[in-house]
């Protein structure tokens, strides 16, 4: 409609339009970037761990004095836990998926390769490991009770069969069943026969992007260093009676040592994402706050042009605009100078993503959210509008020869 | 072409009321140029304002072009407004921001004419006020008289009924005054109604009737004798 009058007229008043162009430009970039991270770290957040974490806990323990005794320690505190009523099962474990810390390994299909094929966490774990975890097995078998060794300080080699996640498998062998391959966790050593494979497995990096969903389950006990850590799963409802029960039991059954606080996988997941959700929350209110000085913005100077214009709308108005003609008149206004920001803001939206493309790892920004960013600030530009130019088509007719 | 019949206006605040209007007739006929005098405050802008549709009256009767436009919404008194008056003000009133060909499209468009149309009418408007080869000039390009003359070109590009003014002169020096009279004298030669409020009463004179309004009422001079004793529009008389 009246397009070009108006594109013209507001390239009279340029530092006005560059001022509110370029706040709508920077908000469409900075928006829809914050937006795909923040829908990055929840896709993050979101992965499924592979493990029961609703009824899951660890508690751990450091021995100490000279004959600290950790083989049998294991037994023992196992023996305990796994009596207790409401312990669905118990197992020793090495480190807990998602906590940031832990044991990883490279792989090699081939003894002569110089460079791992793939890096894998390992998880040493009995043969109630498995069903602890709750980790869902969809080829092979468990552990049997006779496979489970020690491991100290100056163990060499691996066992003969060890337990690893889907991903891994379909890493190391594309289109191909892991049931059954054999892979080496140390070339001068022979290798390990894969004799399950289990759903999903996250390590404990969950923001790696090598080895987030690669690992081994591992038949073996860490003796040597008074270490012990163990993986709790109970009946629903009842983990956090049993965590304080079981922290007490610990300390009762072998007073030479020291009881860490009992966790659980809910707490160590939130934790090991904390980061994520603090920039998603930062990132919101970045978004927030740009929205509403975006509106704001759009509010003032709509305002600040109406009041100026009174007498031009009164005249606009004596010449036969109707109401609805000046209402639409700054709607369209606006709609054009938001155009003009958000063509500029698309550019600077991918600009904006490419540089943490090369800075940050980001990822690319999906094709859709520019134009899905447009449609928001479009929308929420007419409403900020809306007010002003209500107040606009008010103005009387006879503004143009009253006002001087 | 425009009458009105013991029409009333009355201004009201919380705390007083103004009777801008009283008991106000006349009636205005095809080809006429009238002009309005009267003393600061005695309602000419007020009648001007209701015979261009821009206020609405209080009481009495109202026929513009035979069309009775008491009650009329607010749209519909807007579009008869597009389509019937031309309004000339008294301080140019042109839009800063847009062009002389800009300036008179504005009402065309509320008009919806199609562009060719438009173009058509806003060139030989343009074109009837001598300023042609202006049209991609802003008003502050422009001298006041030459501002006025766009104003006239805007007021008659829609072919109104009716051209109103209101002190059309009264912002300019008296050589451009002269210019904008003697195209207002033209136009009228060539068939136009216009009504002119001014209180030059040299300008006055050159109109084909005189009005005079005091306190919100019609004196025809004509009519009443009484009033050339108090010499208050002494040259106002000599049109038929
Ligand atoms: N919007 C208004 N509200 C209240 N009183 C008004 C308004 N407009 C005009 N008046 C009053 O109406 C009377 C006539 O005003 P106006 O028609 O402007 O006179 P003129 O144009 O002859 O100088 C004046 O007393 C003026 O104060
Ligand atoms: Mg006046």
């Amino acid at each position: 409609m009246e397009i070009r009058p108006i594109l013209s007229a507001l390239m009279r008043s340029k530092v006005s339009l560059v001022l509110i162009g370029l706040q709508i430009a920077l908000t469409l970039a900075i928006v829809c970037n914050s937006l795909f991270i923040i829908s990055e770290r929840a896709a993050l957040m979101q992965r499924p761990s592979g493990i029961n974490e609703a009824d899951t806990f660890t508690v751990s323990s450091i021995g100490f004095g000279e004959g600290f005794d950790d083989a049998r320690t294991f037994a023992e505190d196992l023996a305990m836990m796994r009596s207790l009523p409401g312990v669905v099962d118990a197992t020793t474990i090495n480190a807990i998926p998602m906590s940031n810390g832990g044991w990883s390994e490279g792989l090699s299909l081939t003894q002569e390769q110089k460079t791992s094929t793939a890096p894998t966490a390992i998880y040493f774990v009995d043969d109630h490991g498995l069903n602890t975890l709750g980790a869902q097995l969809i080829a092979g078998r468990d552990f049997r009770p006779d496979e489970v060794s020690e491991r100290n300080r100056t163990t060499q080699g691996w066992p003969a069969g060890v337990i690893m996640s889907r991903a891994l498998g379909e890493k190391l062998w594309p289109g191909q069943a892991a049931l059954g391959k054999q892979v080496y966790l140390d070339t001068e050593k022979p290798p390990v026969t894969i004799i399950g494979v289990v759903d999903r497995l996250q390590s404990p990096w969950p923001h790696s992007k090598r080895l987030a969903e690669f690992s081994i389950l591992v038949p073996q006990q860490l003796v040597g260093d008074g270490r012990m850590r163990y993986l709790v799963r109970t009946a629903p409802g009842q983990r956090d009676a049993l965590m304080k029960q079981i922290e007490a039991k610990l300390g009762e059954i072998n007073h030479s040592r020291i009881v860490r606080e009992a966790r659980s996988i809910e707490r160590i997941r939130g934790e090991g994402y904390s980061q994520d959700r603090a920039m998603m929350i930062i990132l919101t209110i970045v978004i927030a706050a740009l929205l509403i000085i975006t509106a704001l913005g759009i509010v003032g100077m709509a305002s600040f042009w109406v009041t100026q214009r009174t007498k031009q709308i009164g005249t606009r108005r004596a010449l036969g605009a109707t109401r609805g003609m000046i209402l639409r008149y700054f709607l369209t206004e606006n709609f054009v100078i938001t155009t003009l920001g958000l063509a500029i803001g698309a550019a600077m939206a991918y600009g904006f993503n490419v540089w943490l493309i090369q800075n940050y790892e980001a990822a690319r920004l999906p094709w859709y959210y520019v134009p899905a960013g447009c449609v928001a600030l479009w929308i929420l530009g007419q409403l900020a509008v809306l007010g002003p130019a209500r107040r606009a088509s008010r103005v009387p007719p006879a503004m143009a020869t009253r006002s001087v | 072409m425009l009458k009105m019949n013991h029409l009333s206006k009355v201004y009201r605040t919380h705390l007083i009321e103004t009777h801008a209007l009283r008991d106000f007739s006349i009636h205005v006929r095809e080809g006429e140029f009238v002009a309005v005098t009267g003393p600061s405050g005695s309602g000419k802008t007020t009648f001007l304002n209701i015979a261009g549709l821009l206020e609405e009256f209080t009481g009495g009767e109202f026929l513009l072009d035979g069309i009775d436009v008491r009650g009329m919404n607010d749209d519909a008194r807007s579009r008869l407004r597009n389509e019937k008056i031309g309004f000339i003000f008294q301080g140019f009133n042109l839009i800063p921001d847009l062009n002389l060909f800009d300036n008179v499209d504005v009402p065309l468009r509320y008009r919806g004419f199609n562009a060719a149309e438009r173009k058509r009418r806003i060139e030989e408007s343009l074109a009837r006020v001598g300023l042609s080869a202006r049209v991609k000039h802003f008003p502050s390009e422009l001298s006041g008289g030459q501002q006025q003359r766009v104003a006239i070109a805007r007021a008659l590009a829609g072919s109104p009924k009716i051209l109103l003014a209101d002190e059309p002169t009264g912002n300019l020096d008296t050589q451009m005054a002269r210019g904008v009279m003697q195209l207002l004298e033209d136009l009228h030669a060539e068939g136009a109604t216009i009504i002119m409020v001014t209180h030059d009463p040299e300008l006055a004179a050159r109109a084909q009737r005189n009005v005079h309004v005091i306190d919100g009422q019609v004196v025809d001079i004509q009519s009443e004798p009484r009033m050339r004793g108090l010499g208050v529009v002494q040259s106002a008389v000599a049109v038929g």
